[in-house]
């Protein structure tokens, strides 16, 4: 089950002067869920657009289920399910209609559409909403029939491009659940977004994209491992006197200090027992200090580790 | 899968009502103004009213004031005359109460405010007094024995000398024209139905369209299924249009209505195939297109004649070659040929006129919205 | 002033959209103001007529050279064919046919089925023409029963014939409108449709844009006055209206090929106040959010209907009354009124032009109302229920 399903080589799209995607390689294996993030603007929808063919590219290859992908792919296509980043529906159709709308666009047999589309409307617990018009739905619920468009005929591939954009907590844990619940049956999937949570607690592998470029690639796991930081120690401490600064400083594995705010955070690069150090020290000169406590490192920290700023420049 | 489409589109536009009811009150609504309008021009004309005139005599002209009120008794008064002094006669012109003042001097004059039917009709009658007048001068001074004879030939009632053949067995009623265009000008709506579906399959224009081009159904046949679509709820306003001209306000299309039904359907074909080629070119905005759209089917209409009938006359006259390629105006002339002319050359000259202007404008349309992939969404 | 800024930004994202319609408007009322052919001058019209001479006689040469002195004579091939289509596109206005055996049968006395004649409509031609040819036979008739040859009495007839009846246009002094030419009244005329379909078009489009739920709803948390905010719009709106009104009036100035003066200001005062009119009905209209596609329709409606029903596209001498009496209803009728006042096709009076002005903008204070009533009702349906209650506890 090592199938390559996605195969992108050397993916270069300029807009202008501007280039979205700068010598672009991607490779994804059946049965992934990848992950691909990046912040606002690194290329993750432009991506996802000339994988499915709809942007043209200036250069690059781009093979799915190992044959080359063009507009008229239509072979291909029928084994994609794209969820957009924009919501795409029929304002005037109501919930249901939509659904048997795009997936008959893909199942001909009317039975075994039904069968898919009562399918797609339980998986994503629109049961109630049938009827209604898209209007009527709350952003989650919407959201949430954008992903039942997308994957009612039941594809092998799906291509989700930020799917859980404005959509309440409750909402996205079940799209996220669904995920991998899909996965699980046997598709592969490609999950763009830039809450690093979601991808961290879903996908099997992630690329990190910054500028057009790929950042790095792995699992998460290889992905921490990657950087320097292997936890970081926050201490709520009021003072603390240059001396002691100096011998957390002097510790082993420690590489960073720093205290602001009332708050000491200390950075360590391997080592097992970091925590204690840090805090036989303070002990040791009779500090007193309020909340303590340990993180390992996040995704964050290896995308700012990687390009040098933060992932979530600002919310969106 | 066509047919999948094909339900969906229809489902879809019938659920757009804002639309569908507007396309269909439109014309019955601007129809039923132009009836009023029209229909009272008619009646204004047909219904003849005395034309109040002021005489004022400067001369006596005792056989001018005779024939004045021998036409006053008549049974149906040509004439309504009241002999005034010139101010008095002035006055009762300036405030519209009369619409001529005719002076009795050495030779008729006359005087009036505005130019109109009835101007020239009081124009008309004074001439032709004026030649009678001067033929029983002429009798009296040449052959006095015969004025009796000459007088009884000038005012016997003669049978008219010129014939009339007509040309057509159709509603001569040049104001037909105007209906002919608010249907012209209903299909020309067409292209706002046109307009939405390359809005709808194309990936840079719409979020939807993106989604739709990620589908394995090929594009030409998504356009063509929503195209097919538009033109059958376009066909259903059409026909309710035609319908509630012809029975509801009960316009004469001619004696081959149910020839002007399908005139109008494909006049509405034309109407969407126009909003498909505007709308299938991507370097206009949604909002450019929708304006362009708009006032280019009003430009065509004005050129055919709804505003200024005699818009498309001066064309034919100065650039005849327009009228063939002007939808609007092809479309009014298909129901014009219709009810005029008995043979069908004409009708069937301009319907395929009609048909490849569609055919051109869906090619285009075609040709520009092929392009699979996009430089930017 | 930030609402209005925002609202010049709307607007000016929607200039291409402004811009198409201006150029295609500007080209109509172009075309329209050169093809308009009334003048101050009384004179019949020269008809543009065929004649087919199948008796070939001196006598119906003689017809034909005296129809020929009054009207254009044309030739075209005699087939049926090529006279409809003469006839239809306006090439030739009658077709006569002299019958065989013309010239005997009029030495003869007799008078009936002398001539055939093609024509498309029953209209004014026709009637002219029938009407010419019996007076020219009656005539000739006559002057042979004075027993006159035919030749004779053919130039006798032409001769009592040829005399015309002086008619004059009443000019009484009154200042005279020198200034504001029948023709120049036809282009403000037009302006009624114009200024309704750009001003519809666009004003409603930008207010439709600014009274956006989401957007509205953002408004109405802000800090910003419900007052101050319906003042902006209706500021803006007034400001877009006013330079479309200007471009309107300096292509005035260009097709005239003069500055406006005497006369020609009442004019343009007159449009000004129609072009408040609109933007006040452009406001009321917006209220209800319709759809684009939708205004397109309303608008075309609105303009059309009103345009017919008033008298811009069918002159208001030859509407009923009962239309008129509708069209009285109608800010665009007061309009033609004024403007037809001001170019004399109506008696001028100042007075009168004044009373039409203030019946337009009576009509714009009642849109004013208007909108506000539907903005109270449909945007703050709770405040009414507040103030119900309010009401009623004061009760």
């Amino acid at each position: 089950m090592t199938d390559t399903v996605v195969k992108i080589n050397d993916l270069v799209k300029r807009y202008g002067d501007l280039i979205a995607l700068d010598h672009f390689d991607l490779e994804i294996k059946q049965g992934e869920i990848f992950g691909l993030l990046g912040p606002n603007g690194s290329g993750k929808t432009t991506t996802i657009n000339c994988l499915l063919s709809l942007l043209a590219f200036d250069k690059g290859n781009i093979e799915i289920f190992g044959k080359k992908m063009t507009p008229v792919s239509y072979d291909i296509k029928k084994e994609i399910g794209v969820i957009m980043q924009n919501v795409a529906v029929f304002d005037e159709l109501t919930v249901y209609e939509n659904i048997d709308y795009f997936c008959g666009l893909y199942i001909k047999d009317k039975a075994e559409r039904k069968k898919c589309v009562e399918e797609a409307i339980k998986f994503v617990g629109l049961e109630e909403f049938k009827k209604f018009y898209p209007k009527k739905l709350s952003g989650g619920l919407l959201r949430r029939l954008n992903i039942a468009c997308g994957i009612a005929h039941k594809p092998k591939l799906i291509i989700l491009d930020e799917p859980t954009v404005a959509v309440d907590p409750q909402s996205r844990n079940r799209i996220l659940e669904g995920i991998q619940d899909l996965n699980r049956k046997g598709a592969t999937i490609i999950y763009t977004s830039h809450y690093m949570e979601e991808v961290e607690q879903i996908c099997t592998r992630i690329a990190i994209m910054d500028k057009g470029k790929k950042a790095a690639e792995g699992t998460k796991d290889e992905l921490k491992r990657m950087i320097k930081n292997t936890e970081t120690i926050t201490i709520e401490i009021l003072d603390i006197p240059d001396k002691v600064m100096g011998e957390i400083s002097g510790l082993k594995h420690v590489y960073k200090t720093d205290l602001t705010d009332g708050k000491l955070t200390v950075y360590c690069s391997g080592g097992k027992h970091n925590f204690m150090r840090v805090l036989d020290v303070l002990q040791k000169n009779e500090l007193s200090f309020g909340r303590v406590y340990t993180e390992q490192p996040t995704l964050n920290d290896v995308f700012l580790e990687i390009t040098g700023k933060a992932l979530r420049d600002k919310e969106d | 899968m066509f047919l999948h489409i094909l339900k969906y589109e229809l489902k879809n536009g019938l659920r757009n009502k804002d639309l569908i009811i507007w396309l269909i009150l439109f014309p019955i609504v601007l129809g039923t103004f132009f009836k009023i309008a029209f229909g009272s021009v008619y009646e204004k004309n047909e219904k003849f009213s005395a034309i109040p005139v002021a005489i004022v005599e400067v001369n006596e002209n005792p056989a001018f004031r005779q024939v004045v009120e021998g036409i006053e008794s008549a049974d149906v008064p040509f004439l309504k005359a009241s002999f005034v002094t010139r101010e008095k006669a002035e006055k009762l012109l300036d405030n519209g109460d009369v619409e001529g003042i005719i002076f009795t001097e050495d030779k008729l004059r006359l005087i009036v405010k505005e130019k109109g039917l009835q101007e020239t009709m009081l124009k008309s009658f004074i001439d032709q007094y004026v030649v009678r007048e001067s033929i029983a001068k002429d009798a009296m001074k040449n052959a006095p024995e015969k004025v009796q004879d000459v007088i009884s030939v000038l005012t016997e009632e003669t049978a008219a000398s010129c014939r009339e053949i007509p040309l057509t067995q159709g509603n001569p009623d040049p104001y037909i024209q105007y209906f002919y265009n608010l249907i012209a000008m209903v299909a020309m709506f067409g292209c706002v139905t046109g307009m939405h579906i390359t809005m709808q399959n194309q990936a840079n224009l719409s979020a939807l369209g993106a989604r739709n081009n990620c589908s394995p159904v090929p594009k030409s046949l998504n356009i063509l299924a929503c195209i097919t679509g538009s033109c059958i709820m376009q066909a259903v306003c059409m026909i309710v249009c035609v319908s509630f001209l012809a029975f509801v306000l009960k316009i004469d299309f001619g004696d081959r209505l149910y020839l002007v039904y399908p005139t109008a359907i494909l006049g509405g074909i034309l109407g969407i195939c126009f909003g498909f080629l505007i709308g299938s070119l991507s370097s206009l905005g949604e909002k450019t297109k929708a304006a362009v759209l708009m006032s280019v089917s009003m430009l065509m209409c004005f050129c055919s004649g709804l505003m200024v009938a005699d818009m498309k006359v001066i064309i034919a006259d100065k650039i005849p070659w327009f009228n063939n390629i002007n939808p609007a105006a092809v479309i009014s002339d298909c129901f014009y040929c219709l009810n005029i002319y008995e043979d069908y050359d004409r009708f069937i000259t301009k319907l395929i006129n009609m048909i490849v202007i569609s055919v051109i404008f869906i090619a285009l349309g075609f040709i520009t919205s092929r392009r699979k992939k996009y430089a930017s969404i | 002033m930030q609402v209005f800024k925002a609202m010049f930004k709307v607007t000016k994202k929607r200039l291409p959209s402004v811009l198409a319609y201006m150029l295609v408007f500007l080209f109509i009322s172009f075309v329209h103001a050169r093809s308009a052919t009334k003048d101050n001058k009384f004179e019949a019209n020269r008809l543009k007529i065929c004649v087919f001479d199948e008796d070939d006689t001196p006598e119906s040469h003689a017809l034909i050279d005296f129809i020929g002195k009054s009207n254009n004579l044309k030739t075209i091939e005699n087939d049926r064919d090529v006279i409809i289509d003469s006839l239809y596109y306006g090439r030739v206005d009658y077709a006569l046919i002299i019958n065989k055996g013309y010239a005997k049968k009029l030495s003869a006395g007799e008078t009936d089925d002398l001539f055939g004649s093609y024509h498309m409509d029953e209209n004014y031609s026709v009637v002219y023409m029938g009407q010419l040819l019996d007076e020219y036979t009656t005539s000739v008739k006559a002057y042979i029963t004075m027993g006159k040859t035919i030749d004779e009495a053919i130039s006798s007839a032409e001769e009592a014939l040829s005399q015309h009846t002086e008619v004059s246009m009443l000019r009484l002094d009154k200042g005279g409108d020198s200034h504001y030419s029948v023709d120049f009244a036809q282009y403000f005329e037009f302006m009624v449709y114009i200024l309704i379909s750009a001003v519809m078009i666009v004003v409603c489009q930008v207010l439709v844009t600014m009274n956006r739920k989401d957007i509205r709803f953002r408004t109405n948390c802000s800090c910003i006055k419900e007052s101050k905010y319906t003042f902006q719009l209706f500021f803006g709106s007034c400001l877009f209206v006013l330079a479309m009104w200007l471009v309107l009036m300096i292509f005035g100035i260009i097709l005239n090929k003069e500055m406006y003066a005497g006369r020609a200001w009442y004019a343009v005062l007159n449009s000004l106040i129609f072009a408040a009119v609109t933007a006040t009905i452009a406001v009321f209209v917006a209220s209800f959010e319709p759809k684009e596609n939708v205004l397109n329709l309303i608008t075309q409606v609105l303009g059309l209907g009103m345009c017919f029903i008033c008298g811009v596209f069918v002159p208001i001498s030859v509407l009923g009354e009962g239309v008129l009496a509708v069209a009285r209803f109608m800010p665009a009728y007061w309009y033609v009124k004024a403007n037809n006042m001001i170019a004399e096709t109506e008696p001028y009076s100042l007075s009168g032009v004044l009373q039409c002005y203030a019946i337009q903008t009576l009509f714009a204070v009642a849109m004013i109302v208007l909108s506000v009533l539907v903005r109270k009702v449909k945007y703050s349906s709770a405040a009414i229920g507040t103030s119900v209650k309010k009401i009623a506890v004061h009760q």
